[in-house]
């Protein structure tokens, strides 16, 4: 599998404070990839290190197996669209369109007409009196009209209400649709990353906690409860995510390849959100206690 | 990138061109009477010592008269209107530094649009230098048109006081102060440089404000070390010992310490010779040729109570009778050109340079 981003030991220090650190990733083409993390999990950074917007203090960071914006053919590969939409207010729609047509060799203005026309956009209208779901509709239009092979969405729907998002996000998964370009977009709403996304990379401190095909995480991750017992008493194969335990009863977030077989276990089944919740809550103690369990 | 350039910069295009407009047209309305008073003021056709007297005449009453009728009477619109016209070309590019250069990064800098123009499929070094390229062009059309259109108008000025007109406070010559950097070339080496100042100052420090303040405050500072430090040196000055008399020097200060020892300095007013030379230096020296300072015994005597712009004539003559002549460092009217093409072309590379830098830095170091 051919990689959209490759990132090795890739750091970014603001003066005394690193955003990004050593963080060595590989982002696979042909999905749409949704990034998760906390705040300051360094994902805006990863983003603008990936378009250029920020040289690496540290590391390499290929985009399509090449440099970021290292001359027009490579900027003309990758779409970006970061999370307030910038738009110049004082230029309307139709002025936007001809930006991307005079600055894009490639750029389909059927294709942006077409959107802009099914958006309702008045051409006329100046972008500053656009509202936030118009303004992230424009900018997606002009970050897709230019046929790049990446879409790189920073928080693409953090600003919109359910409704633009929900719109946005349809929007997207059409576009992905017929147009086989790969995205990767970073959201804090996992709810809305599950409807779109068939890949989830999870970062934590500069750090991918868990990567992979959506369908696959899910199958392979099973929340267990049961009576009282020790999580390390668990078979091999089973990695320990999460455990919790009260008096009676412990419930544990494992990921396994086999089935579970023990019937102590009350095995059920998990959604997308609880389990990036889980990797993102993991904490240094977790992870200590799933390295005894390996052992 | 030219579309876009153009698209950005058209509301301030329209503005400097209503500007240059503007100016053009107070002045072409303001230009026939002018002409009509030189034309009749019996500086055409004259000869000889004539002429001096004829373009005092004019410029007398150049600067006495209301000239326009709507204005009211004792208003001296040319005087008004030369320094106002002055004023505008020569502030002119700060002003296009503040208002051209430093918003074209600061503001995509601080409206975050700079994600959207560095994201096409275009280079950022290709987009600033279609910027710069475009931009700067203009700042120094408008310059330059300014300048031409107050030429044109100040012409009729211009020759009188090269025929010796002297009684206006119109009659700096052409290497005056204001002069020499608001005619010739220099506008257009001003003006690429105010605005690559302003771009750097909205690069380094990326607010558009900011910026236009620290552009102006700079190129205040230009302006300023400019006639005192730099344009003297620009092209090697002429040296030359004259007479007190010849030179029409006067002594401007003098004073007598407690000890009796007294000390004076000069200045001079022309270059034997060479008239309308501009004078960098004078200096009195000795009849070996040496430097001096004090003032010969016998001549502190003469030293009146108080020294006025017209020096003293007592004093001027007793210090001649001891041998005391006048250094002068200067330019002669030959050297115009050369030190319009030398300062030119200083802040054209400096601006070629502040330009290069901004590339450099928009490419290596980069932060949003």
């Amino acid at each position: 599998m051919t990689a959209v981003i490759e990132t090795a030991g890739l750091g970014k220090r603001y003066r005394k404070l690193w955003a990004l650190a050593d963080c060595t990733l590989s982002i696979p083409a042909g999905h749409v990839v949704g990034l998760v993390g906390p705040n300051g999990a360094g994902k805006t950074t990863l983003l603008n290190l990936a378009t250029g917007m920020l040289a690496p203090t540290t590391g390499t960071i290929e985009v399509l197996g090449g440099r970021p914006t290292a001359d027009p053919a490579q900027l003309a590969r990758v779409g970006y669209l970061s999370q307030d939409a910038p738009l110049y207010t004082g230029l309307s729609v139709a002025d936007h369109l001809k930006l991307g047509g005079h600055l894009n060799p490639g750029w389909n203005a059927e294709l942006a007409r077409d959107r802009v026309g099914r958006l309702d956009l008045d051409l006329r209208r100046k972008a500053g009196t656009l509202s936030g779901g118009q303004r992230a509709q424009l900018a997606l239009t002009l970050a897709i009209a230019k046929r790049p092979e990446l879409l790189i969405l920073d928080e693409p729907v953090a600003s919109l209400d359910p409704l633009a998002r929900r719109e946005f996000l349809q929007d997207l998964m059409e576009i992905v649709g017929e147009d086989q370009v790969s995205v990767v977009m970073s959201s804090h709403l996992i709810s809305d990353l599950e409807r779109v996304c068939d890949y989830v990379i999870v970062l934590v401190d500069s750090r991918v906690r868990v990567a992979g095909p959506v369908d696959e995480l899910l199958a392979t991750h099973h929340l267990l409860s049961g009576p009282r017992r020790d999580p390390a008493s668990l078979p091999d194969g089973m990695e320990v995510i999460s455990a919790s335990q009260t008096d009676v009863q412990t419930t544990v977030l494992v990921r396994t390849r086999g089935p579970v077989l023990d019937p102590a276990w009350t095995v059920s089944e998990l959604g997308l959100e609880d389990l990036v919740l889980a990797y993102m809550r993991q904490t240094g103690a977790t992870r200590n206690r799933h390295l005894e369990v390996q052992k | 990138m030219i579309w876009l350039t153009w698209r950005q910069f058209r509301a301030q295009a329209i503005t400097g061109v209503a500007a240059v407009a503007l100016f053009a047209i107070l002045l072409v309305l303001t230009e026939s009477h002018m002409t009509s008073l030189y034309d009749s003021s019996g500086i055409v056709g004259c000869h000889g010592g004539a002429c001096a007297g004829a373009a005092n005449l004019f410029l007398l009453k150049l600067s006495s008269g209301r000239g326009v009728s709507f204005l009211p009477a004792g208003a001296n619109v040319y005087v008004i209107l030369y320094f106002l016209s002055v004023l505008v070309i020569l502030i002119a590019p700060a002003v296009i530094g503040s208002f051209w250069g430093a918003p074209l990064i600061a503001r995509e800098l601080e409206t975050g649009t700079c994600r959207l123009a560095w994201n096409q499929s275009v280079t950022r070094t290709r987009w600033l230098t279609v910027k710069l390229a475009l931009t700067g062009l203009a700042a120094m059309v408008v310059a330059e048109a300014l300048n031409l259109v107050q030429a044109w108008w100040a012409a009729p000025i211009g020759k009188a006081v090269g025929l010796g007109g002297s009684a206006s406070i119109m009659s700096e010559g052409r290497f005056g102060q204001f002069v020499f950097p608001t005619h010739g070339i220099t506008p257009l080496g001003y003006a690429a440089f105010g605005f690559a100042l302003g771009v750097i100052a909205g690069l380094l420090i990326r607010r558009a404000i900011p910026a236009m303040a620290v552009t102006l405050a700079i190129f205040a500072v230009v302006q300023f070390v400019t006639p005192l430090w730099i344009r003297p040196n620009l092209v090697p000055s002429s040296q030359t010992i004259a007479t007190i008399d010849a030179a029409g020097a006067n002594v401007t200060e003098a004073s007598i310490t407690s000890g009796g020892r007294s000390t004076f300095a000069l200045s001079a007013a022309a270059v034997p010779g060479h008239p309308g030379a501009w004078i960098t230096s004078s200096d009195a020296v000795n009849v070996a040729g040496h430097a001096v300072s004090g003032t010969p015994a016998a001549c502190v005597s003469a030293i009146p109570g108080d020294i006025g712009p017209g020096g003293s004539a007592a004093l001027n003559n007793c210090l001649a009778s001891h041998g005391i002549k006048v250094a002068l460092s200067y330019h002669p009217v030959t050297q115009y050109w050369p030190l319009q093409f030398a300062e030119t072309g200083l802040f054209l590379v400096l601006a070629l340079a502040l330009a290069c830098y901004c590339l450099w830095r928009l490419n290596r170091r980069r932060a949003i």
